[in-house]
């Protein structure tokens, strides 16, 4: 209470400007917001970014870790706004998006960043913002840039929750998982990282109550993965879609490409107030958000189906699909090989 | 990284290669990626296991070896062995071998008659997991029976360990279907024809954890596939874990009046699946 007192005394008149902002003037505040966020939304990562503005984070040694940045993207919703970049020593993992929705009584975390150090920072930058309990930990999905910092939570003894299929998804690919950020982050910025299986699988609709607001989890058939989960906080309507929306970073397949299109026909009747993507702004305009990945999606689908028709092969159609959309995507290169090789492996089965 | 070479009492080439990649398969739980991984030369030591002592002439152009330079999804790597239409002859054998796989020998093929002499580029086309950055070589035996290798380095990470297939519960409705396709040349007196094979396996490669009880699930892949021509072998290969899931084949062979082809494949609990040409329809 007093820390989130304290907040709003930081935050001046700020935070009452944004209260009386309308909500599609308040979406595009909020984008600037995340560009000049220093001031009002990160004055926890204040101190030490007055005493060392180069510095990205504090080492351990130094003390306590320093806290992630994050925007307030609805009243008690905060988002870290993660990198467009592979996995890297100077980056530590972070680059997807990691959120908390901070309730009456409890806190809950959605993704952790990808290892262990960035994840304690996303936990001091709820400790900065509030003292309350952490009581859920919530993975969207198995990606390592999404679970790795689940342990930074472990001495809050929070639920670990997912998609019925994450615990077994995590478990298959734990060793290669562990051993392949290890040799992107290197040891330093991988140490403490490890995998945390989920503790309640949703199989169904789950509701979490953080006092004053509940978190509605549901997990979904196959798409970006096979155990993808959809969080919504009915009291800002807002949809936390995990890897279900990229925005600016490519999107990348590895479930199958079929559901995930059929899922975004299916998104796109439902009504949000925003929404949260795995990779891309803290918030976007919901469905309108979907747009892009979809022509994307679809794109790749329709290139790859027709090579299939001609008897063309996974080679000659990853050196030619979908590359009109290489001008919209980052870290196309990147990924739009792998991308095409899984749809061609799916799609030659229809 | 444990790797198994002596496997004892076996006779045939073929029968001793299999046997190392089923022993590899089955001996090398627990395995680690090398943390430098492809500088340690294997082939040496690979090379007499398969091929005793015979010579190999290696980069004379008898066969072609294509791969990514970068595999993007290692549990996909897509290799292509061509043969030049300056060879003739019918060919003995192909051999597909990853140096730093825990099943080196991924594929070894056998040619029948109807797998054809030549008059164009003979191609074998199929698809591999690459557990870490390695050579991946092609060795063809020509008809006087003398060994011709070319090689290509391929980067990749995670191949063997990568869970297959990507949709677990999705992939197994349709085990063992088999789909065969003959592709009609341009010019039908040409010598040769395409045909692609897809067999819906998952090729489990018992490296893959159970989460329940922390064993490795019990390897199960395909590991025998015979194609026929009527009463004619167009090929037979012996494969290991080292094929992705859904194994694929794409390869020429002889074209005349009757192109049908049967294929029978075999997984390693003796399970046996069917598939054939499509007839086409109009
Ligand atoms: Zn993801």
């Amino acid at each position: 209470m007093e820390k989130l007192a304290d907040r709003s005394r930081l935050e001046g008149k700020g935070a009452g400007r944004r209260k009386a902002l309308a909500p599609d003037a308040e979406l595009l505040s909020r984008e600037i917001e995340a560009a000049h966020s220093l001031s009002r939304r990160t004055f926890l990562a204040a101190t030490f970014a007055l005493a060392a503005p180069v510095l990205r984070y504090v080492p351990a040694r130094a003390g306590a870790p320093s806290a992630l940045s994050v925007s307030e993207v609805a009243p008690g919703v905060f988002v870290h706004q993660g990198l467009y970049e592979e996995q890297s020593p100077q980056n530590r993992g972070d680059i997807a998006n990691a959120s908390f929705i901070v309730g009456k009584d409890a806190v809950a975390v959605i993704d952790t960043s990808g290892s262990f150090k960035v994840g304690r920072e996303l936990h001091a930058a709820i400790r900065g913002v509030t003292d309350r309990p952490i009581k859920y930990v919530i993975n969207t999905h198995m990606h390592p840039d999404h679970v790795l910092g689940n342990a930074a939570f472990k001495a809050d003894r929070p639920d670990y929750v997912g998609h019925h299929k994450l615990q077994r998804a995590l478990a298959m690919r734990a060793d290669s998982y562990l051993q392949s950020n290890k040799l992107m982050l290197g040891d330093e910025a991988f140490e403490g990282s490890e995998i945390v299986l989920p503790t309640v699988l949703v199989e169904d609709k789950l509701s979490l109550d953080l006092g004053g607001r509940s978190l509605v989890c549901e997990p979904q058939k196959t798409a970006h993965t096979d155990n993808d989960l959809i969080i919504t906080d009915t009291a800002t309507d807002t949809l936390f879609l995990g890897d279900l929306l990229f925005s600016v970073h490519i999107p990348t397949i590895d479930g199958s490409i079929k559901g995930w299109l059929s899922l975004l026909d299916e998104l796109a009747t439902r009504k949000a107030a925003r929404v949260v993507p795995g990779h891309g702004p803290p918030a976007m305009e919901f469905p309108g958000a979907l747009d892009a990945e979809r022509k994307y999606l679809s794109t790749v689908a329709s290139d790859v189906r027709k090579l299939i028709a001609d008897n063309k092969t996974m080679s000659e159609a990853a050196k030619t699909a979908a590359l009109s959309e290489r001008a919209d995507w980052k870290l196309f290169d990147t990924f739009h090989v792998r991308n095409v090789t899984t749809a061609f492996a799916e799609l030659e089965w229809d | 990284m444990s790797r198994i070479f002596k496997v004892g009492g076996l006779v045939s080439d073929v029968g001793r290669r299999t046997a190392i990649a089923v022993a590899l398969a089955l001996g090398v739980a627990g395995m680690s990626l090398p943390a430098v991984a492809g500088d340690e030369d294997l082939w040496p030591s690979l090379r007499k296991e398969v091929f005793g002592e015979r010579a190999i002439v290696e980069g004379d152009g008898l066969i072609v070896i294509d791969a990514p330079e970068r595999a993007e999804d290692a549990a996909i790597v897509p290799i292509t062995m061509r043969v030049p239409p300056s060879v003739k002859g019918a060919l003995k054998s192909l051999t597909l071998i990853i140096d730093q796989n825990p099943a080196p020998v991924a594929a070894a093929f056998t040619f029948g008659p109807a797998a054809g002499d030549g008059g164009g580029e003979r191609r074998m086309t199929t698809r591999v997991r690459i557990d870490t950055y390695s050579y991946v070589r092609a060795i063809v035996e020509t008809s006087d029976g003398t060994l011709h290798m070319a090689k290509t380095f391929v980067k990749a990470s995670g191949g063997c360990s990568a869970p297959a297939p990507k949709d677990i519960d999705g992939a197994s409705s349709d085990l063992g279907k088999i789909v065969v396709k003959s592709f009609d040349p341009a010019l039908e007196t040409t010598p040769l024809r395409e045909a692609q094979i897809m067999i819906r396996h998952p090729n489990i490669n018992g490296l893959q954890m159970d989460p329940v009880t922390r064993a490795y699930t019990p390897a199960r892949f395909v590991k025998t596939m015979t194609v026929n021509r009527g009463e004619d072998l167009v090929f037979r290969v012996e494969t290991s874990i080292s094929i992705s899931s859904d194994p694929h084949y794409r390869f020429t062979y002889a074209n005349t009046k009757n192109n049908e082809l049967d294929v029978v494949a075999i997984d390693t609990d003796e399970t046996e699946f069917k598939g054939e040409t499509r007839h086409k329809g109009l």
